[in-house]
């Protein structure tokens, strides 16, 4: 354990050092600007649109982060044969692996925690200035109250927190699938391009398991069938992660349904590693 | 009967080339034993499997057939490389870290506790000599520098083996005597060294032992002083001999049925002579 | 080699288990009325839905949120057109955000209507009647796309009967739509009130909202507001019912 923590730290430690987080000035900037466009509109389209581009930037970037990140690791490692010192220290590969993906959820979870709180600012910020606006046009009395309560359930949701969290899943997931491809990929190229490519797919993998579920397919043949199969069993099904769109639009979502998310990207990710396992410990350095 | 440092048993290593019928064979039935204590050259010109053969032992590649031990622990076992420090050619190390930085890592690595992984830092450093140098990025370090940080990290845990690859490998003569110094004293501390190198002369001076690969092949194999000396021959060196004394010797030579194969004068080797020149042998 | 099988078995392994927890998943997301109403569409024009919407994925938000802020500038500038594009845009990409069905009917029935009615550069009444008539048209088109949507909530079928009150007239529709709305767990308080005054309107229909009235009026004070008061009167009116069984009395007639 002690092994792998220290390969976390490591990594974490250079992510840090290679000044990564220089790109949540940009995150910064998108939260600003929108706060400040958006601030023409109706109250509750406010609120919902800095919600709705704050939470989507947290995806993209979280996303590009862990890809970026993860697709990086093993061929800079062998490259600058780092590899070979650290794994002729008593570690084996299973220890390298787990501390590396680890030091990702590290940086993962920095970022996402740094991006939550600007975001929720900027929200507390905006929510401040229409409460002062609000009581201004209103005075007071039991309509102003009304009206600032108003602003205030359109503002805030304590939703936001499970939504944050699924984006971390979802992306922890990216991070495991990534590290798979890695090991056994020889370039970074190739394996960010492939990152992406499931990325896509996995938005569109259910049309896929409904069509060839169904068995009466538009195109019922046999080829199509087995591209439908091989399709549905290989690719994750990234549209069950979108449930944060139910919740920036305001909707609730019930506890059991986050949990079921959660287990599932759990799953996705405990295989992702074991299989980048596999491949890792028969790869020739 | 102690157990060898090193045993490798009939090891063979091929590696397909992918999308081709052919396959490289890198080590070919590959025998041979270090003994403890002993200083073990490696030589061999470049692919002829020196590098291959000491991944096997450290466990980084697995062989395709044939068995390696490290003092009679299986090499593709984790725990074999517990008594095993290694310095690869031309180490390159996170360059983000400073040299007390990498030091703490690897000793986290190999399980030191946190009041040791210091103490074991700061007297590596000192022992290589970089002690000025600690809170400096790797990034900033030259050459020999970086060979003398991966010379630390390799002993970090205090091994009992050290696998050497082409260890002063593009290091300038001064930093790569440092080099030869440091291992004798590995050397007169008991700790094994496999070196590998294609640098002759460096073998030459540090090595009890050699051995030879040639196309995945041992061709040779022996003490130094065994495969080198010329049986039949002697050297006399002579120091203000007049003419008429090296006549004489020639003459008594000829007398007595030997031959006098060459007559010369003894050259300084040019890296005694750079270093006498630059100061560096102080 | 052996290692790749594996690796790929496993991977394989893991779709086939995971396949009925995800169908089961879904389904229970689509009882919550995620994803959008599940079009009935051809199998192709889904992909490209889909993978429209998917390519954006992530980027979406950021997509949408552009596109709210050129359609604000849209009108301001009274480009009723634009507006509607870029609303059309705005509901693919969010389909469950009812904010943006609403305001993009409202911009329709209620904003660009008024302006084509009042357009200046349009002499003949009749064509700029015309003209209001079809962004009242636009409007209910938006509602009803955003109902298949969203028909689990109220907001868009109160919108759009009360388009129908307000702008088509049409009493039957309205009353039918205010009722859908009542139904909702979230509908507001005086919708099933609504459907019934509109029903009220609704020719041949007055017994029925009769019946309905004097139900809501014997409920007790809280629904014995004016409207339905004064509802109530007109039928009772209408129907001639005898005064001795009128609930209504107007108030005394002031010379």
């Amino acid at each position: 354990m002690s092994r792998i923590t220290a390969i976390a730290s490591n990594t974490l430690l250079e992510l840090v050092r290679q000044k990564v987080f220089y790109f949540m000035l940009l995150f910064a900037a998108i939260a600003i600007g929108v706060a400040f466009v958006a601030s023409g509109m109706p109250f509750a389209e406010q609120f919902q649109v800095l919600k709705d581009a704050a939470l989507g930037a947290t995806s993209i970037f979280s996303f590009l982060l862990v890809t970026l990140a993860t697709a990086m690791i093993l061929p800079k490692e062998i490259e600058d044969r780092t590899l070979y010192t650290v794994l002729a220290k008593p570690v084996s590969r299973l220890e390298y692996l787990l501390g590396k993906l680890l030091g990702v959820y590290l940086l993962l979870f920095v970022a996402m925690l740094l991006m939550s709180v600007l975001f929720f600012v900027a929200l507390f910020a905006r929510e401040q200035l229409v409460i002062a606006a609000t009581l201004k046009d209103y005075g007071p009395g039991p309509d102003g109250e009304a009206a600032v309560a108003a602003v205030k359930a359109a503002a805030f949701n304590w939703n936001l927190v499970p939504a944050i969290l699924i984006i971390f899943t979802k992306s922890a997931v990216c991070a495991a699938l990534t590290l798979m491809l890695s090991s056994f990929a020889t370039s970074w190229i190739f394996t960010v391009m492939i990152s992406v490519v499931i990325y896509i797919i996995g938005h569109v993998q259910p049309i896929a398991r409904e069509a060839w579920l169904a068995q009466s397919g538009v195109n019922p043949s046999s080829v199509m069938k087995l591209f439908l199969g091989f399709t549905s069993l290989v690719f994750p099904d990234f549209q069950l992660f979108n449930i944060v769109d139910e919740i920036v639009v305001g909707n609730a979502v019930p506890g059991w349904m986050f949990g079921q998310v959660f287990a599932l990207g759990l799953g996705y990710v405990f295989i992702y590693t074991l299989v980048g396992y596999i491949f890792f410990s028969n790869r020739e350095l | 009967m102690s157990e060898p440092a090193i045993s490798i048993q009939h090891v063979t290593k091929v590696f397909p080339i992918p999308f081709k019928r052919e396959r490289v064979v890198a080590v070919d039935d590959l025998s041979l034993t270090v003994e403890p204590g002993q200083v073990y050259g490696l030589l061999g010109p470049n692919g002829s499997g020196k590098s291959t053969t000491m991944k096997i032992v450290l466990g980084l590649v697995t062989p395709t057939a044939g068995k390696t031990e490290i003092f009679g622990c299986d090499s593709t076992r984790v725990a074999s490389r517990e008594q095993v420090g290694f310095l690869p050619e031309n180490p390159y190390f996170y360059k983000f870290l400073t040299g007390f930085e990498t030091l703490q890592f690897f000793g986290k690595l190999c399980g030191l506790r946190a009041k040791k992984r210091d103490e074991r830092a700061r007297e590596l450093l000192a022992l290589v000599g970089l002690e000025g140098a600690a809170d400096r990025r790797i990034g900033g370090y030259s050459k020999g520098m970086l060979q003398r940080i991966g010379l630390a990290q390799a002993l970090v845990q205090e091994p009992r083996l050290l696998v050497l690859d082409e260890p002063t490998a593009g290091v300038d003569p001064a930093g790569s005597r440092e080099i030869r110094d440091l291992i004798l004293g590995f050397k007169a501390r008991g700790i094994t060294v496999l070196l590998c190198s294609h640098l002759l002369e460096q073998v030459q001076e540090i090595c009890d032992r050699v051995g030879i690969l040639h196309r995945g092949k041992l061709i040779s194999e022996g003490r130094l002083t065994d495969l080198i000396s010329i049986e039949n021959q002697t050297e006399l060196i002579l120091e203000n001999a007049s003419p008429e004394l090296l006549a004489e010797i020639a003459a008594t030579t000829a007398a007595s049925g030997a031959r006098l194969v060459g007559q010369r004068k003894p050259q300084q080797n040019l890296e005694r002579y750079f270093l006498d020149v630059t100061g560096g042998n102080q | 080699m052996k290692a790749r099988v594996l690796g790929i078995a496993i991977i394989l392994v893991f779709g086939a288990v995971r396949l009925p927890f995800e169908v089961r998943l879904e389904k229970e997301q689509r009882a919550l009325h995620y994803h959008g109403a599940k079009l009935d569409l051809g199998m192709r024009q889904r992909l490209s839905q889909m993978g429209f919407v998917a390519a954006l994925s992530g980027f979406r938000a950021v997509v949408a949120t552009v596109l709210h802020i050129e359609a604000y500038t849209s009108w301001q500038r009274v480009e009723w057109g634009r507006l509607k594009l870029t609303y059309d845009t705005i509901c693919a990409l969010e389909p469950r955000n009812m904010q943006s069905w609403d305001m993009a009917a409202w911009h329709m029935a209620y904003n660009a209507s008024v302006a084509a009615r009042e357009n200046k550069e349009q002499p003949r009444l009749a064509l700029r009647l015309k003209a209001e008539r079809e962004y009242f048209k636009l409007g209910e088109d938006f509602l009803l796309r955003g109902i298949e949507n969203n028909p689990d909530h109220a907001l868009l079928f109160e919108r759009l009967a009360t388009i129908y009150r307000d702008k088509f007239k049409d009493h039957e529709k309205a009353s039918r739509y205010y009722e859908e709305a009542a139904r909702r767990p979230d509908a507001m308080q005086y919708v099933h009130r609504f459907a019934v005054y509109e029903l009220a309107k609704v020719p041949g229909r007055e017994r029925e909202a009769y019946e309905r009235l004097k139900a809501l009026y014997e409920k007790g004070e809280e629904e014995r507001l004016p409207t339905l008061l004064r509802s109530l009167g007109e039928l009772e009116e209408k129907l001639d019912v005898p005064k001795a069984r009128r609930l209504y009395s107007p108030p005394p007639q002031k010379p």
